[in-house]
């Protein structure tokens, strides 16, 4: 089964070698198919092998290792194995009740219209400021933690809805009037600067 | 207009090799190597490509 990373290598040959006929024998483009063949291979074919290829680099951004890959982001890779189901990363990460490989993607995306959009955005300023400017230290979300974040799994799922902290405050949760994160009830998140002090998780091989 | 369309597909070429290049690794560094050297390279290649066109005296596309 041949793989889309695969596909886009495929098409990346074959694109070079369209152009390369144009390029060894500029001559060809006397003739009107020749012409067609020049505007396929300068143009069509490289637009399309670019476009392929930034969407499977779009698809690979979202993968926890993408993310953890800047330097800067080690001690919240490593906060994800923290022994403590307190810490609601390391919980949702080491249960599975995030896809392990797009851990970070999964919760700090926005779960709205043009959510993803708005997360590539974010994501591509990051990628600017960690290599062009100066990243914030301490790492601060530019936003308040939304609950809708939460909800988008949450919501519906029985052992969420039949909690009956959770039913009495439903529609402050639902409204964000009062936050899951900072209310005082899931408030351990990555805790950065603990991580000298906490027991870590080795998953067995 | 014959050595734009040789440079033109030389830059293309070489969009095309940076691309090939940044996704053998998923990192930071190869997503801004695809966008920034990849991204100036194919954009330089096609409007070389299309300049030729409206550029030449028996553009391309006259016959």
């Amino acid at each position: 089964m041949i793989g889309p990373q695969t596909l886009v290598f495929l098409l990346i040959g074959a694109s070079i070698l369209l152009i390369l006929v144009v390029v060894i024998r500029p001559s060809i483009t006397a003739s009107r198919q020749g012409k067609i063949i020049a505007f396929l291979a300068l143009f069509i074919v490289p637009l399309v092998a670019a476009g392929v290829g930034a969407s499977e680099h779009m698809e690979r951004s979202e993968q926890t290792q993408f993310c953890l890959s800047c330097h800067i982001m080690e001690p919240y890779g490593r906060s994800l194995y923290v022994d403590d189901k307190a810490y609601i990363p390391a919980a949702h990460f080491q249960n599975h009740r995030i896809p392990a490989d797009k851990a970070c993607y999964t919760c700090h995306t926005d779960y709205a219209m043009f959510g993803t959009i708005h997360a590539k955005m974010e994501g591509l300023h990051h990628v600017y400021v960690y290599w062009f400017g100066t990243p914030m230290n301490p790492i601060r979300l530019y936003q308040p933690y939304n609950n809708r974040e939460c909800l988008h799994c949450h919501s519906g799922a029985r052992s969420f809805e039949e909690s009956p902290t959770h039913t009495a405050m439903m529609g402050d949760l639902k409204s964000n009037k009062i936050s899951c994160a900072t209310g005082g009830c899931h408030d351990t998140f990555h805790n950065v600067d603990q991580l000298g002090h906490v027991k870590f998780w080795k998953p067995t091989e | 207009m014959l050595p734009k369309l040789r440079i033109s597909g030389v830059l293309l070429i070489l969009g095309l090799i940076v691309e090939a290049l940044s996704l053998l690794w998923n990192n930071a560094f190869s997503f801004m190597s695809f966008v920034v050297i990849g991204g100036f390279l194919f954009a330089s290649g096609m409007l070389l490509f299309l300049y030729s066109l409206v550029s030449s005296k028996t553009s391309a596309f006259d016959n």
